[in-house]
């Protein structure tokens, strides 16, 4: 018996398909076992993970929220990914950007564009970080692995001091930036949740532009030759230097987004710990989503309620936290081998694509 | 006036801080001229000091910690050798993955093992091992010879390192690999055990880098206790355009710049002291992308590093 989808999909789409799948598959089965070793049933922790992140609109506002910073950094990422830049400093450019769109907000006050302004220079915060390690990969040959990573450092040590003395909020007792104005404040769109404004930002003017500028545009079309191969996209008379370039600053762009946006619509004050990791976070769901932006918001959402009903699973079974680093951790991975492993499947025959 | 008492104490602080970046940058040197790019040196360093530490603080013997560390070390590099050597994938995107893998393996299993608000620690650590008479030598003996096992091991592992490389059948066989691996094949060498070796003893001496750090440094295990000293050695092995001196060279310049950054902290004094000794923490961070800036434009490495490569 052959299965036949509803959807008249590519087949290209259908084994990306296959591979998130095989992806998920082997990442939960993995957590399954590791579950069962330390005492939990594994489908009653499947359970709470799945109501923690969904139980009730309190809880789904929540995990939305959860998702907005990883799918604004995730998009970003794959825009990077799609032309083989690894940019793994998006944890840095969102602090750069936070950090930036705080000190705008603050300084500016209640003025009826304070947000506007805020969310732009957390934009341009973002970019000019990434900047540095886009010249260096673009101009000089430098491996960006590198250069990002090690500017993640630097941001986040320039943060910590800029917090404890140069902007340290007067009015607390703790290294942080004063709260913002009300006015740069996203507004709660759904009453008694935390759900903000961002949200929208998210996926219904980041995820439509950057699905707009990969798939219906020559720079999109740039991006996936300069991926593919860059050798032979040169000789196709594609600048290969500006497009890494613009791949990368773009990226950086989303991710300072990303930072102000959380500061904005969660935390009201920059703080050293502001990020739970959303930078990493970004790469494993761009990976996942297999850099289509489509891919990438629902890789969001599934990481989202992955963060949010772990915590709920922790307390309810008494187990660790960090279980979401875990499935992070062994997903990337499969993530990696899904491509080697849907080729032995269908070289057995249990796939026909 | 500074006294000669603290700047030995500098300068013997300095290579001590440098032996985790010896260690890490000479095995990532024998993987990059095997034409292997392992970006996932962090992930492997953090692995060593997890399973370093928990060697360490389980049995209460350190050098069964620094035993374990090795094999951490050895066991997350095989993982990233399947991914590359034997499947064939982005060695990018396989070393990230590593890292990834690391942090979360590390996290998850470090709350399993302590109780939320414990704080486990070690209470001795691998402290200076003088060597007899040489330690005796007024300042030399201070610097270099009043010292951890990590910096002899490192400092002695340099020349066995280049001899290795430049002077055996083995080095010749890795360094033909490295830049033409397909040529390599047709010439009979066997480019994946070549490449296994190599990355075995990468594991040995990145897992003997990240043990130190739990076992010889700091007595404690925190997630972030690598803080990109794997991606400086990868640095380091650029800088030092992968020669094992260079590496020692570029390994001592990092070392010493991290315990400058300490260092100076501890002599200011007034009320900006705080605020500057917090600022000085990003000091290594950046002057290794400043060096690498001045001193890693357009290098040339082995001709197939980080290139995927399959007989067929």
């Amino acid at each position: 018996m052959e299965l036949k989808l509803p959807l008249s999909l590519s087949k290209g789409t259908i084994r990306s398909l296959y591979k998130a799948g095989i992806s998920i598959g082997f990442a939960l089965l993995l957590t399954s076992i590791l579950f069962l070793l330390t005492g939990a049933n594994p489908f009653l922790a499947f359970y709470y993970i799945f109501a923690g992140a969904f139980g009730n609109i309190s809880l789904a506002a929540e995990t939305l929220v959860r998702t907005t910073p990883i799918l604004l950094v995730s998009l970003g990422l794959a825009i990077s990914f799609r032309c083989k830049v690894w940019n793994i400093g998006a944890e840095g450019q969102l602090y750069m950007g936070a950090m930036l769109g705080t000190i705008t907000a603050v300084a500016l006050g209640n003025t009826p564009l304070t947000l506007i302004i805020s969310l732009f220079v957390s934009i341009v915060g973002g970019l000019l970080w990434a900047s540095v390690p886009a010249f260096m990969r673009a101009r000089l040959g430098i491996n960006e692995v590198i250069t990002t990573f090690l500017m993640n450092y630097v941001s986040i040590y320039l943060i910590q001091w800029l917090l404890a003395f140069p902007f340290r909020s007067p009015d607390t007792l703790f290294p942080e930036s004063a709260q913002i104005p009300s006015s740069a404040v996203l507004p709660v769109l759904v009453p008694y949740t935390r759900l903000h404004l961002g949200v929208v930002i998210a996926l219904f003017v980041a995820l439509p532009l950057v699905h707009f500028l990969m798939m219906r545009t020559t720079f999109g079309y740039k991006l996936k030759a300069v991926g593919e191969n860059p050798e032979a996209a040169k000789y196709g008379g594609i600048n290969v230097g500006r497009t890494m370039l613009l791949a990368l600053i773009i990226s950086g762009a989303l991710a300072g987004l990303a930072g102000f946006v959380e500061v904005s619509g969660i935390q009201f004050r920059m703080r050293p710990s502001l990020s739970p990791g959303y930078g990493y976070t970004g790469i494993v769901v761009a990976l996942l989503g297999q850099n289509n932006p489509l891919g990438v918001a629902l890789a969001s959402i599934f990481l989202a309620a992955i963060f949010n009903g772990s915590t709920t699973m922790s307390r309810a079974l008494n187990q660790p936290q960090g279980v979401v680093d875990f499935i992070q951790g062994v997903l990337v991975i499969f993530v990696l081998a899904s491509e080697y492993i849907l080729r032995y499947l269908e070289k057995k025959g249990v796939v026909k694509i | 006036m500074i006294e000669w008492a603290l700047i030995i104490g500098f300068i013997a602080a300095g290579i001590r801080t440098s032996a985790p970046l010896m260690l890490a940058s000479l095995g990532e040197t024998i993987v990059e001229r095997g034409g292997i790019l392992n970006l996932g040196i962090e992930g492997a360093m953090l692995i060593g000091a997890f399973t370093g530490f928990m060697g360490a603080f389980l049995t209460g013997n350190l050098w069964i910690g620094l035993l374990m560390a090795i094999l951490g070390g050895i066991l997350t590099v095989l993982v990233f050798g399947i991914l590359v050597v034997r499947i064939n994938l982005d060695q990018v995107v396989s070393g990230l993955a590593i890292n990834l893998l690391a942090a979360g393996l590390c996290l998850y299993f470090f709350r399993l093992a302590f109780s939320q608000g414990a704080f486990p620690y070690l209470s001795e650590l691998i402290g200076p091992y003088p060597i007899p008479l040489l330690s005796q030598i007024p300042v030399i003996g201070d610097v270099l010879f009043n010292q951890t096992i990590f910096v002899y091991v490192g400092i002695i592992a340099v020349p066995i390192t280049y001899y290795l490389i430049f002077k055996t059948s083995y080095g010749l066989k890795l360094r033909s690999v490295g830049e033409d691996p397909l040529v390599a094949a047709y010439l009979g060498i066997d480019v994946s055990r070549i490449r296994y070796t190599a990355l075995i003893l990468e594991g040995i001496l990145v897992g003997m880098a990240g043990g130190l750090l739990c076992l010889s440094m700091f007595n404690v295990f925190d997630t972030r206790i690598v803080a990109a000293r794997g991606f400086v050695a990868v640095s380091i092995v650029i800088l030092g355009r992968w020669n094992p001196v260079g590496a020692l060279a570029g390994s001592l310049l990092f070392g010493f710049t991290e315990a400058l950054s300490l260092w100076i902290g501890t002599f200011l004094i007034g009320p900006a002291s705080a605020s500057i000794s917090q600022l000085l923490s990003l000091l290594p961070y950046l002057v290794t992308l400043i060096a690498l800036l001045i001193g890693g434009r357009r290098v040339r490495g082995p001709a197939a590093l980080g290139s995927p490569f399959s007989k067929e």
